[in-house]
């Protein structure tokens, strides 16, 4: 969102790395394979539909 | 100590860049030595390209394909769009967009490591593909002009960028308005810490 994008998605997501000839450095972070997706807006209003329709709750001091 | 250590150096991005370099030269000149990460044809099945996809593309390039998700499985490329390919490595997406799009379309692959685009400049030849062309750059740096393509595809290579925000504000430079970023890439499950992300050999393994 922040680089100009809306419509972000991550249909998909996978162990892509078990198996692999070499143990990564890396696999105690529990990585995965992932698609993403995103478009960028067709024109301004689309952008700044986009930005209006992002909630932020916070929660009250108690 | 030795997180109070690591804090108090930042990343060298040149020499992250430097060990990415090596080690995808490694996957270009040796992909059947084996390396963290699956390559080549069992790679392409794990991901679930198309076998027909793969028709025509040199062996070459199928040995040092790389990647971590498959940008196609997102949605098909059209006839004559014009798709930007960050980090193209040997040119394996490349070489299926530039079929997908066909004659009409144009491919630009964008890669920072010369032993793979000298890869994927000869298979695209051996192919008679004529509609890709292959550039040495960064992703932070795209050597495409605004506004430019229809699609920006990418796999397996965002994770590497050390500047990932300056990376997707050039993608979105590059695409037309309502273009598309279709991307495989590394999610990580659990919190990285900082003094972590400047260990270069977590970067690259």
């Amino acid at each position: 969102m922040a680089a100009g994008f809306v419509g972000f998605e991550i249909p998909w997501r996978a162990d892509v790395f078990g198996g692999a000839p070499q143990a990564s450095s890396a696999a105690s972070f529990g990585t995965l394979g992932i698609n993403f997706r995103a478009r960028k807006p067709r024109n301004e209003q689309e952008w700044l539909d986009a930005l209006g329709a992002l909630t932020c709750v916070i929660a009250p001091v108690e | 100590m030795a997180d109070v250590m690591m804090e108090s150096s930042p990343l060298d991005i040149q020499r992250l860049r430097q060990a990415i370099r090596d080690e995808y030269t490694a996957v270009a000149r040796s992909p059947e030595q084996g390396f963290h990460f699956h390559t080549g044809h069992p790679l392409a099945r794990l991901l679930g390209y198309d076998d027909a996809w793969l028709d025509g593309i040199p062996d070459g390039t199928i040995a040092s394909f790389a990647g971590t998700g498959n940008p196609f499985r997102l949605g098909p490329l059209q006839p004559g769009e014009c798709v930007v390919d960050v980090g193209c490595g040997a040119g394996f997406d490349s070489l299926i967009a530039a079929r997908m799009v066909g004659p009409q379309g144009r491919v630009v692959g964008v890669d920072m490591t010369p032993a793979m685009l000298a890869k994927a400049r000869a298979s695209a030849a051996e192919a008679g593909t004529t509609n890709v062309t292959f550039h040495e750059g960064y992703a932070e740096a795209l050597p495409v002009p605004d506004g430019w393509a229809d699609v920006v595809i990418s796999n397996g290579v965002l994770n590497l960028v050390p500047n990932k925000s300056a990376a997707l504000q050039e993608m979105a430079r590059v695409l037309k308005p309502g273009g598309r970023l279709q991307i495989g890439d590394i999610l990580v499950q659990k919190p990285v810490p900082e003094s972590a992300k400047r260990q270069i050999d977590l970067w690259t393994g």
